[in-house]
């Protein structure tokens, strides 16, 4: 998989993460209500764990998947390092926050899952963007 | 500025970085999340809501408004669900007050919560807005106080208000828990109100004719007859 396509890869879906954590801001400060099958969207984000130091976590999503565009749009080391950063961080964050759910809040949100789900594809093309550093031998020997 | 950047060295600056950054979201999410869920003190399986039901029956409700809209007086109230004080206020002076001036058409209450105790407060305070739509609110508070736990001691979840939900006659519960993020500007509002008036510790009350300009009343004791005089001015203005 040439890095061109990977790079496609990392835009698209952090543009489906995008996507989804800003509708999510959006109903949080419009006040609508989330469109939810399972009624667990509103008590998850009715939940005091639905902020981190004060900040909304669909925020703290857009701002994640902002990142993870930007660095798709760049074949620096430092975007790709930071590309792989950013998808595994926001990777275990999700699995920290789907377990909040699962045993503390006692509610899954079906927006979450989505998110957990674009979170996980997004880390293996994230991650792979690292090659060139570690494969390239004109890169090594610094 | 990337020399140093390359290699094995470059993974291991990402792993790092991405463990640094989870480590620290996840920190301070458990630092700020409540442990609501984790050991919620268990009201009785069946609430008795027999004396808000009674104390309430009949009287119009629109939003948090309690009282005919027409009433010539307007009582505000502002409020904390967890704080105790409000508990007992609303035991003692609120049946007094509603049997003597909200009943007979003469006063409408305002419930202005806010939700400076913690979570907690903002879960339950969410709950009772949410009721409002329905025109339940006065319910939802009163029940809360009469069976209020320690400050986000893990009793406001929402189990508890789903309990709260089930013991209210006609409300629609999974409709006020799932309206609960819809309630941000008016938890913002009501906060915004009681800075404006100098609101620092619950429970404080303005009284004023309605539509007029309402006066902070600086009660002496937390039963009826501490907001009786101010009342009587009001309607005599």
């Amino acid at each position: 998989m040439t890095d061109r396509t990977l790079r496609l890869c990392v835009a698209a879906l952090a543009t489906a993460g995008l996507v989804v954590s800003g509708y999510l801001t959006w109903a949080r400060y419009a006040d609508v209500t989330i469109a939810c099958s399972t009624g667990g969207c509103e008590t998850v984000q009715g939940s005091s764990y639905a902020t981190v130091a004060g900040i909304p976590v669909p925020v703290l999503g857009i701002v994640g998947y902002a990142t993870l565009f930007a660095t798709a749009l760049f074949v620096l080391d430092l975007a790709r390092a930071l590309g792989a950063a950013v998808a595994l961080g926001a990777f275990a964050f999700s699995a920290y926050l789907l377990f909040v759910q699962l045993a503390l809040i006692d509610a899954v949100c079906d927006w979450c899952v989505v998110n957990d789900a674009i979170v996980t594809a997004v880390v293996p093309f994230a991650v792979l963007r690292l090659r060139p550093l570690v494969n390239d031998p004109a890169r090594t020997g610094s | 500025m990337e020399s140093w950047l390359r290699g094995p060295r470059a993974v291991a600056v990402a792993g790092v970085a991405a463990m640094l950054v989870a480590g620290a979201l996840v920190a301070a999410s458990l630092l700020t999340g409540s442990d609501e869920g984790v050991s919620p003190r268990p009201l009785p399986a069946a609430l008795d809501s027999s004396e808000t039901t009674q104390l309430l029956q009949g009287i119009p409700q629109r939003g948090a408004v309690l009282g005919r809209p027409d009433a010539p007086v307007t009582l505000v109230e502002y409020g904390d669900l967890q704080c105790p004080y409000c508990a007992t206020w609303s035991r003692m002076a609120l049946p007094e007050l509603v049997r003597d001036y909200v009943r007979t058409g003469r006063l409408r209450i305002e419930f202005r919560g806010l939700a400076f105790l913690g979570p907690e407060s903002e879960t339950g305070l969410r709950a009772a807005l949410a009721a409002g739509e329905q025109g339940k609110l006065w319910h939802v508070v009163d029940l809360l106080y009469r069976n209020q736990g320690p400050e986000n001691s893990g009793w406001l979840t929402d189990e508890t208000l789903r309990q709260v939900g089930a013991a209210v006659p006609g409300l629609d519960v999974g409709r006020m828990l799932g309206r609960r993020p819809a309630m941000t500007a008016k938890v913002a509002k009501a906060q915004a109100s009681a800075t404006a008036a100098g609101v620092n510790g619950t429970p404080s009350f303005e009284v004023g004719p309605t539509r007029g300009r309402l006066q902070r009343v600086e009660i002496s004791s937390l039963d009826a007859d501490a907001l009786r005089s101010a009342i009587e001015s009001a309607r005599a203005r």
